[in-house]
């Protein structure tokens, strides 16, 4: 596996090559949207704005399906960003992939920084970073090796933090609404029912992020493997590449059509 | 943080994902969203208005049309009667021409049939006359010298009277 570059600010960890791929992938599905919603028409729409508003009647269309129709239209938004931030952020990994090489070359006295090391291997305990740290070195002292590779690029959903951090703004939005809506029946549907504690404390927010980012990351693992393999792996690694178009496009609708269902049930009137 | 060696959830990259969902959901509403769902609904609505103008120009023509046909139709009884009417008197014109005409042929008949029988009686009276003389011309021829034409002429005449009822 790459190692990563993370770092800490205010007791929490940030890992840089997640970063990236977030604030691209976000700039990509804004510019996009931009895009495709300039010199609209109410008539006969062209190209562009074709193309966008099939996008917008597709996930309309979900959001429709869940929610009753007079309270759909104030999710379209939410869907519609989730679903084209979610599509695009499977794809980015596929394209293509960024890594630098690290390793020590007492030849040209050049040395990898402490600085580097830390942030390579940056831990939760201190026997869990030793260990890093010695495979580390390991490699980057290796002469005969490639030393130690930094991945700078990957899909941002390929990640557990981002697929969480998606999965709870949807889930915390759900209970806000349903608070909203009634506190007193969002307070006995959710704990009366030993079942719904453990539905919505415990299950939606494990299996709604996890779905995601474990077909995403299993996607890159066998692309990396498959890479990994040669001039043998490149059959597979084309078939497994359309594939994974495939499972990132399913995938995100999986998620926005989950996170509609989720915000139908503390919506809708009648569950 | 939470690590499983390559798998780890970092609080900080979560938190960064949440906040740039939060915001690029906010720029797609305010820039994307909006304007397009606007201009979808104002589409919407002109459509519906256009359908609902449709339909109330194809009412007005069914309208018209009906109107158009009923004028129509009128006007086609009008001018058939007015053929009709115009027909009747050309013929009752043509019946009392012939019959004029047949009134004067009859008349001139009548006046020439009279103008005949005139002219036969006017040929007969002077037939007499005529036959008078030579009957007289042949008596006295035949009788010679011992009658005197007088006498004898009123002889004639008698018999020629008689003669004439005969003929």
């Amino acid at each position: 596996m790459h190692y990563s570059l993370r770092f800490e600010w205010l007791g929490m960890v940030f890992d840089i090559s997640t970063i990236i791929a977030i604030v691209v992938t976000a700039l990509i599905v804004l510019f996009f949207c931009i895009g495709m919603t300039r010199n609209l028409t109410s008539g006969v729409p062209g190209g562009r704005q074709n193309v966008m508003e099939w996008i917008v009647d597709f996930v309309t269309g979900i959001t429709k399906s869940y929610i009753e129709p007079k309270k759909a239209a104030g999710f379209v938004s939410l869907a519609l960003t989730l679903f084209l931030y979610i599509f695009i952020g499977n794809q980015l990994g596929l394209l293509f992939n960024v890594n630098t090489a690290i390793h020590n070359d007492p030849v040209e006295k050049q040395y990898v920084s402490d600085t580097v090391k830390d942030m390579l291997t940056l831990s939760t305990t201190e026997e869990a970073k030793k260990e890093k740290l010695a495979k580390l070195e390991e490699e980057i002292n290796d002469p005969h090796g490639h030393g130690a590779s930094i991945g700078w690029w990957k899909s941002p959903t390929a990640t557990p933090s981002v697929t969480f951090a998606l999965a709870l703004v949807v889930l915390l939005y759900a209970h806000y609404l349903g608070m909203k809506k009634s506190f007193g029946g969002w307070l006995k549907h959710t704990f009366l029912n030993p079942i719904h504690i453990l539905e919505e404390f415990i299950i939606k927010p494990l299996t709604l992020p996890l779905r995601l980012f474990g077909n995403i990351f299993a996607g890159e693992v066998l692309i990396a493997f498959l890479l990994s393999v040669g001039i043998f792996g490149s059959i597979p690694l084309f078939l497994w590449l359309g594939y994974s178009v495939f499972v990132g496009s399913v995938q995100a609708f999986i998620f926005t059509t989950l996170a509609m269902v989720y915000i139908s049930q503390q919506v809708n009137d009648q569950h | 943080m939470l690590d499983f060696g390559a798998v780890a959830l970092e609080w900080g990259s979560l938190l960064t994902q949440a906040i740039v969902f939060l915001l690029l959901l906010l720029a797609v509403r305010k820039f994307a969203m909006g304007p397009i769902v606007a201009v979808m609904e104002k589409r919407r609505q002109h459509i519906e208005s256009e359908i609902t103008t449709a339909e109330r120009s194809r009412k007005e023509a069914e309208a018209l049309l009906a109107e158009q046909r009923r004028v129509l139709d009128e006007a086609r009884l009008e001018a058939k009667s007015i053929i009709d009417r115009a027909t009747k008197q050309a013929s009752d014109e043509a019946a009392k021409i012939v019959a004029d005409a047949q009134a004067a042929a009859e008349r001139l008949k009548a006046d020439a049939s009279a103008e005949l029988a005139r002219e036969v009686e006017k040929a007969k009276a002077e037939l007499r006359d005529q036959m008078t003389g030579l009957s007289v011309l042949l008596a006295s021829k035949i009788i010679e010298k011992e009658l005197d034409e007088a006498t004898q002429k009123a002889t004639v005449d008698k018999f020629l009277a008689q003669v004439g009822d005969r003929l």
